[in-house]
């Protein structure tokens, strides 16, 4: 198989495969990586049977996406970044239909984050944890997806793409059809909304 | 802060297209010193910084620190299922 050139040095993706690796045989995908993946979703949702769910759903769209597979990561790595999409799509959903257990709600206006003369309207609290380290991190992630769940469905497609499957915002122009500026306008928005809702929703801020 | 200088709002969007883009060496600068004056901001890119180290360790952290809830058994014969019969309507 010929070696295909990197086309995007930017993209973590890119940076992180030193060579074209091949699509496993979805024969052998449930026996593979079933329980990753139905760990993982689990992890997020909570519920056994929607978490089965969305592992089938991400197996089925992996399956007809297999043409797009790049070669630049795993298949397991691949599968776990369709499963992502999948949950965020789930937590928006399941947020529209009922409004009990809702986050602090957010406001899509920029504006109001800030005064006439562009200072904090909202100034950003410290947070008191680091959710880089691991034992925090779960906590952390669980209200970071649900908070994308929050966010307006483009944006927060934005923001997975860019920072969970590491794509340039090049190749995210082509994916959402897009511009450059719309791009970095909407992971603009996106963390900006991001950021306020891990605030008020993530136990561990002071002011 | 004067007028020449960006404002918090400025700074923020910028802090941001950091993240995506290469900016202009004066810009960089700019950033530079108004962080080094305002704490929000200078918070502000550290969460934004934050955030995206935790997404991308995402990945790792599911992986070594619980073998627990594994795939049910009957669940694992259903998805077989459906994929094997998904793949029969691929080929």
């Amino acid at each position: 198989m010929p070696i295909k050139t990197v086309d995007n040095a930017d993209s973590m993706s890119a940076r992180q495969a030193g060579e074209v690796k091949q699509l496993s045989d979805p024969e052998t995908w449930v026996d593979d990586y079933g329980d990753a993946l139905y760990r993982f979703a689990l992890a997020r949702v909570k519920d056994p049977s929607v978490a089965e769910d969305l592992v089938q759903e991400t197996f089925l769209a992996g399956l007809g996406a297999r043409k797009n597979f790049k070669g630049r990561s795993t298949t397991k790595t691949w599968l776990i970044a369709i499963l992502k999409h999948k949950i965020v799509d789930h937590i928006r959903k399941k947020s529209r239909e009922q409004d009990s257990d809702k986050l602090e709600s957010l406001t899509d206006d920029i504006e109001m984050n800030f005064t006439d003369r562009g200072e904090w309207r909202n100034r950003p609290n410290k947070w008191a944890k680091n959710p880089v380290k691991l034992y925090e991190q779960k906590e952390f992630m669980d209200v970071l997806y649900r908070c994308l769940g929050e966010l307006p469905a483009r944006q927060s497609e934005a923001f997975l793409l860019r920072e969970m499957d590491g794509l340039s915002t090049e190749e995210i122009c082509k994916e959402l059809d897009i511009t450059a500026t719309n791009s970095w306008v909407m992971l603009y928005r996106a963390r900006m909304l991001l950021r306020k809702c891990l605030q008020a929703n993530w136990i561990d801020s002071e002011a | 802060m004067s007028h020449w200088m960006f404002n918090c709002e400025q700074v923020s969007e910028m802090v941001s297209a950091s993240l995506d883009r290469t900016l202009p060496f004066h810009q960089r600068a700019m950033i530079r010193i108004h962080l080094l004056m305002c704490k929000y901001c200078a918070r502000f890119k550290d969460q934004l910084v934050v955030i995206r180290d935790a997404c991308r360790l995402d990945d790792l952290c599911d992986e070594d620190f619980d073998s627990t809830d594994p795939l049910p058994p009957d669940a694992r014969d259903r998805l077989k299922q459906t994929l094997a019969s998904a793949m029969g309507e691929h080929k």
